[in-house]
């Protein structure tokens, strides 16, 4: 058997999503917005994807939302990379709803497990996960 | 715009399941093997042989994980086939159910008379290592720790609690009914029946998704094959029509669009393949429903309307088991059989099949005459099941 990988696998900087992670380096929260219609788009597509356009534009968002729904983890399954997180269980995965409307995959932070709350009122901050990636998590506001 | 009884199945193959491979020294088969003893338990059943299928239809589950693109093209190769008609199941755990309405279709087009459609997979006895592939999930879920499915169904399941009230009092029921049909399935993976208080003490995985809510993955193989009315017609079984298809992939687009993660796209998808059937809900004898989670029941029975969104009474009323007003899982489910990655819910066609023959053994449901089927797929960034795709099956034109 190989050595396993314990570091934690990290998203892969696109032509698409680049600017998304330039803006999370200086610790702003940017998505796509059509010129259009209007509509947000998230995650990162090379169109909107309710009108087709491709005038959409990287826009700044208040970086607040709420939790819509989360989950605890408490154990390890799934691929080896999966490994990496085991120091950390249990932590909580959670969607939410940013203030604009895109609903977002993320880790609910600076809180114990058992005090995240459906509807719990969050702001985005920045954990810096390699020399290029900050990832934004949330935070109770 | 209808294929309703433009195609019969007309043969059925199930491997057993295991879970060999895991230590070491254990006796292992591989997924040619799965893929070629499924095959030909469904040959069998249907008095066929491998080369009825020269230039006819093959179709093909591709398995999660696998690295090679090109299997469907490869089982040809194992099986000694030269397919006219070559199809890979793209809408994952949907692929079975997709591929019995594209196969129709083909059919029904004239473009070939007969079809099988396999599937298998080994994840204990083939290890795949599990590469992480480009997407939304290697760059927007995994650098979070998502575990797989789990996490993502663990929040529609808290969301649903929190919405309508659900407890797991409710779920338990289906947990239970589910493997009270094992029990009576010889070849089901747990037989042991449980209690609503077994399902509520198994260990949480990842809050509130239990141990007995998920589906177990196993070794193995399944096959169906499809024929025309007039090919079935001679053939050794009673014909299985296909009354009805429906399928909708990607319910839901767009941040705007308002994905309800609580709505499945099956609520379209069966609106279709009933409507073709030209069947009521109150027609149809039994659900064989795709079930990758409890919680992925439950929803469906009420997204495809045997109830209200949210009428929990619904499920404290009504008896699943096989005597029951609407049984669920005859055979135990995928939750209990075990699940082959994509191979796994060709069980639900499998199992309905065997039912609208009168083959259910000690769990056949009384008359069956209609039976509805599901297959789901895929869990996109955000959204609750991206492929969803209904059958309405009976054992009558």
């Amino acid at each position: 058997m190989a050595e396993v990988d314990v570091r934690k696998p990290l998203p892969a900087i696109t032509s698409e999503a680049k600017p998304f992670w330039d803006a999370a380096a200086q610790k702003k929260l940017v998505m796509q917005r059509c010129n259009d219609c209007g509509a947000w788009v998230w995650t990162p597509r090379p169109l909107c994807n309710e009108c087709g356009s491709e005038r959409i534009e990287w826009t700044p968002m208040s970086g607040r939302g709420e939790i819509y729904s989360f989950t605890v983890i408490r154990q390890v399954v799934g691929r080896a990379a999966s490994q990496a997180f085991a120091p950390d269980i249990p932590y909580v995965i959670a969607w939410v709803d940013l203030d604009e409307g895109p609903r977002m995959i993320t880790n609910i932070v600076d809180c114990p497990v058992d005090q995240v709350q459906l509807g719990m009122k969050v702001l985005v901050v920045f954990e810096q996960a390699s020399k290029d990636v900050w990832l934004p998590k949330f935070k109770p506001l | 715009m209808s294929i309703r009884n433009k195609a019969a199945i007309v043969g059925i193959g199930e491997t057993r399941t295991d879970r060999l491979g895991s230590k070491p020294g254990e006796p292992r088969k591989s997924s040619a093997e799965y893929i070629s003893w499924a095959t030909r338990l469904a040959l069998q059943d249907a008095g066929l042989s491998l080369k009825d299928f020269q230039g006819q239809g093959l179709g093909v589950t591709i398995p999660t994980a696998y690295p090679q693109p090109f299997w469907p093209e490869e089982v040809a190769e194992i099986l000694g086939i030269t397919p006219g008609f070559l199809q890979g199941g793209a809408t994952g755990g949907a692929g079975a159910v997709s591929l019995l309405g594209g196969m129709a279709g083909a059919i029904n087009s004239g473009l070939i008379d007969i079809a099988l459609v396999c599937g298998s997979a080994a994840p204990f006895s083939e290890h795949w290592g599990g590469g992480i592939q480009p997407g939304d999930m290697r760059d927007w879920e995994i650098p979070y720790g998502t575990m797989g499915p789990n996490s993502k169904i663990a929040m529609v399941m808290r969301r649903y609690m929190h919405e309508y009230g659900a407890t797991l009092d409710h779920f338990g029921k289906i947990a239970v009914a589910g493997r009270y049909h094992a029990s009576l399935n010889p070849l089901a993976y747990l037989r042991k029946p449980i209690t609503v208080q077994d399902y509520k003490e198994s260990r949480l995985v990842a809050d509130p998704v239990r141990l007995l809510d998920c589906v177990m993955p196993a070794n193995g193989g399944r096959a169906y094959i499809l024929a025309s009315p007039e090919r079935a017609k001679s053939l050794r079984k009673k014909p299985i029509y296909l009354q009805g298809f429906g399928e909708r992939s990607n319910p839901s687009y767009g941040p705007r669009a308002g994905s309800d993660a609580l709505v499945m796209g099956v609520r379209d998808a069966g609106k279709v393949a009933m409507e073709m059937a030209g069947v009521e809900h109150g027609d149809i004898n039994f659900l064989q429903l795709y079930d990758d989670y409890i919680i992925v029941v439950y929803l469906q029975i009420e997204d495809l309307g045997f109830c209200a969104k949210g009428d929990v009474s619904f499920y404290e009323r009504t008896d699943f088991t096989f005597k029951g007003q609407l049984p669920i899982q005859t055979g135990g489910g995928m939750i209990n059989v075990g699940q082959p990655s994509t191979a796994g819910g060709t069980l639900h066609i499998i199992e309905a099949v065997r039912q609208l023959r009168g083959e259910g053994g000690e769990r056949q449901v009384a008359d069956a005459k209609i039976g509805l089927v599901s297959g789901l797929g895929v869990l996109p960034y955000g959204k609750n099941l991206g492929c969803c795709a209904v059958a309405v099956l009976g054992n009558e034109p």
